[in-house]
């Protein structure tokens, strides 16, 4: 079920109606129900149900376990028995070809005569995200942060919460205790806060993200023909576009949850305005970046064998420079991990993964140093001139790494960027090339029309919260604001091929 | 052992990973307190303070303690 489609917002709407109506006992049953019909309406098949069974059992009686024996070495193991079960069940169906990749690949190298072939697996929908959540959840039992969920049929629906099953954010059990389970009134604030934030999400996806779309489909379909200047504008957008989806999922989960008056965590943070790939990181897919920290990098930077490793290089470097040693280490293994979860291919763990490592990396190394240049030579790191450009260069770099995570394969993305070095300026001046790329004028005022007004508000969103701002305002200039966002989506709105309104009632004249 | 004692203790540790003699820690110090104090430098303080004392801290409390009061007590409670 897409977010944006006409069947999600039915099913939206009848659960929201259902959830109000029905005594408020009952609230979370509903939200079960819709959560389950949401996880199987794709495919109901028995592979499918035996998958979300594994996991949930192995989550609920572990954590049970867990706790049970708490303080003794079963809960230990009981912990990593479940974690195994879960993170087995999510490599097996996600990333068998990663493996079968590799090992055919070292198989050419060292000619053996053996090649396995692709495997394709249907995993049920939303596994990448709730297989972590209940990791993170028997590890937080583990930890003492919270006690297990004795119901089980509770616990079912902190794992398949419906409109997290997509595009996140990732959830934690502590904080969602109280959300989910306890009674919920339909409230006039929460309702507006919630459909505005669900337009906003609308306006992002249908009338930024696709139109976007269009272009980079047809700029990457064909990079002999659409080259050079083409192909820097399309990495551009595919950044934008990229987010503008992303983003706009999140703000449409968000504002279904708030209608209901459950909150969960943001997951952006106006991330292109951070002025460091290290601080875009802290305002990009924040829930995952959370997760990988509490769960991952924490244990792995406090473990055995990362302070094995450390104490040998205390002895030859010194303290300062084992430190840097086993963060850089740890920080890469971390960003390996990344680069998987976004998808079992090299292209992701490079995009997202070892590029990624590699700027911050390198930010770490040398940023002591440029800031001791810059104080040499007067530069004024503070000024807003500055700041544009730390912007924009951490707009480049990583628009540069998403090159990998959307091209077909490694070579693929090493064509891509041979491509751009085709010099072509004149296709921005002269008046048709431009609109070749499946894009017209209308479009392009469209987009940068709405790119401006979305940076507008999310640099306002920095400093307090937009939706406070607005609801200060009068009514006028606040009803005036809501109608111009319901009908930019409903004018502007791209529902798909064949179905363009804008064509519909803007060219109509 | 005293408590006494543990800020004793802890105070060296802080001044060996922050590298600053001048570091004076007490039950309410925080990260907001220690310049150098970020996520990262936690995990670092929190295995020197593992090694120092002789005890294992579990991720619930490395991840929730406020301040190095509350650092105090589980070593206290840990060391009995």
């Amino acid at each position: 079920m897409v977010l944006t489609s006409l069947i999600f917002l039915t099913f939206s709407i009848i659960t929201l109606i259902i959830y109000f109506v029905i005594p408020k006992k009952l609230q979370w049953i509903v939200l079960l129900a819709s959560s389950l019909t949401f996880l199987f309406y794709n495919a109901l098949t028995v592979n499918n149900v035996i998958y979300v069974l594994i996991i949930l059992l192995s989550a609920y009686f572990g954590a049970l376990l867990v706790h049970k024996y708490e303080n003794t070495k079963k809960s230990k193991i009981f912990l990593v028995l479940s974690i195994i079960i879960i993170l087995g069940e999510l490599l097996i169906l996600k990333y068998s070809n990663l493996f079968i990749v590799s090992a055919n690949h070292f198989n050419n190298l060292f000619h053996i005569n053996k090649q396995f072939n692709m495997v394709s697996f249907s995993s049920p929908v939303g596994l990448s995200y709730y297989s972590l959540i209940m990791i993170g959840y028997i590890v937080d039992v583990y930890r003492k942060i919270c006690n297990p969920q004795k119901n089980i049929l509770k616990c079912a629906l902190f794992m398949s919460y419906f409109p997290i099953l997509t595009s996140g954010p990732f959830i934690r059990y502590d904080k969602m205790e109280k959300e989910l389970y306890t009674k919920h009134k339909l409230n006039y604030d929460n309702l507006c806060r919630g459909l505005i934030r669900i337009f906003w999400g609308l306006f992002k996806i249908l009338v930024i993200s696709q139109r976007l779309a269009i272009f980079v489909n047809t700029v990457y379909g064909d990079i002999s023909t659409f080259n050079g200047t083409y192909i820097i504008i399309a990495t551009i957008f595919f950044t934008l576009q990229l987010y503008t989806n992303f983003s706009g999922s999140i703000d449409i989960i968000m504002g279904i949850s708030k209608i209901m008056g459950i909150e969960l965590p943001e997951n952006f943070t106006s991330p292109f305005f951070s002025r460091t790939i290290t601080e875009f990181w802290r305002n990009w897919h924040i829930t995952l970046g959370a997760w990988l920290k509490d769960y991952i990098f924490y244990p792995l930077m406090k473990s055995n064998f990362i302070q094995k490793i450390g104490n040998f290089f205390k002895k030859i470097f010194g303290k300062k420079v084992s430190k840097k040693i086993t963060l850089y280490l740890s920080m890469l293994i971390m960003w390996i991990l990344i680069g998987i979860w976004h998808g079992g291919a090299y292209t992701y763990i490079i995009g997202s993964g070892l590029l990624q490592f590699f700027f911050i990396f390198l930010e770490d190394l040398f940023g002591p140093l440029s800031q001791n240049i810059n104080k040499k030579i007067g530069i004024n790191t503070e000024a807003f001139s500055y700041k544009l450009y730390q912007c924009i260069r951490t707009f480049i770099l990583f628009s540069f790494s998403m090159i990998f995570f959307r091209a077909t394969s490694v070579g693929n993305a090493i064509d891509i960027i041979k491509h751009i070095f085709v010099y072509n300026p004149w296709v921005l001046v002269d008046n048709s090339s431009l609109y070749t790329a499946g894009l017209d004028l209308l479009d392009f005022r469209v987009l940068i029309i709405s790119l401006i007004a979305m940076f507008i508000v999310e640099g306002m969103q920095r400093k307090e919260n937009v939706l406070d701002k607005l609801f200060r305002q009068n009514i006028v200039f606040r009803w005036a604001i809501i109608y111009l966002l319901i009908f930019s989506v409903i004018i502007f709105g791209m529902y798909g091929p064949g179905y363009d309104p804008a064509t519909f009632i803007y060219r109509g004249f | 052992m005293e408590r006494k004692e543990i800020f004793e203790r802890l105070n060296n540790v802080f001044r060996d990973v922050f590298d600053d003699e001048s570091i004076v820690v007490t039950d309410a110090t925080t990260s907001n307190d220690i310049e150098d104090w970020d996520s990262l430098e936690h995990i670092n303080l929190i295995v020197a303070v593992e090694q120092e004392f002789g005890i294992k801290f579990n991720m619930g409390e490395v991840t929730t303690m406020k301040n190095v009061g509350e650092m105090a007590d589980i070593i206290e409670n840990r060391v009995k």
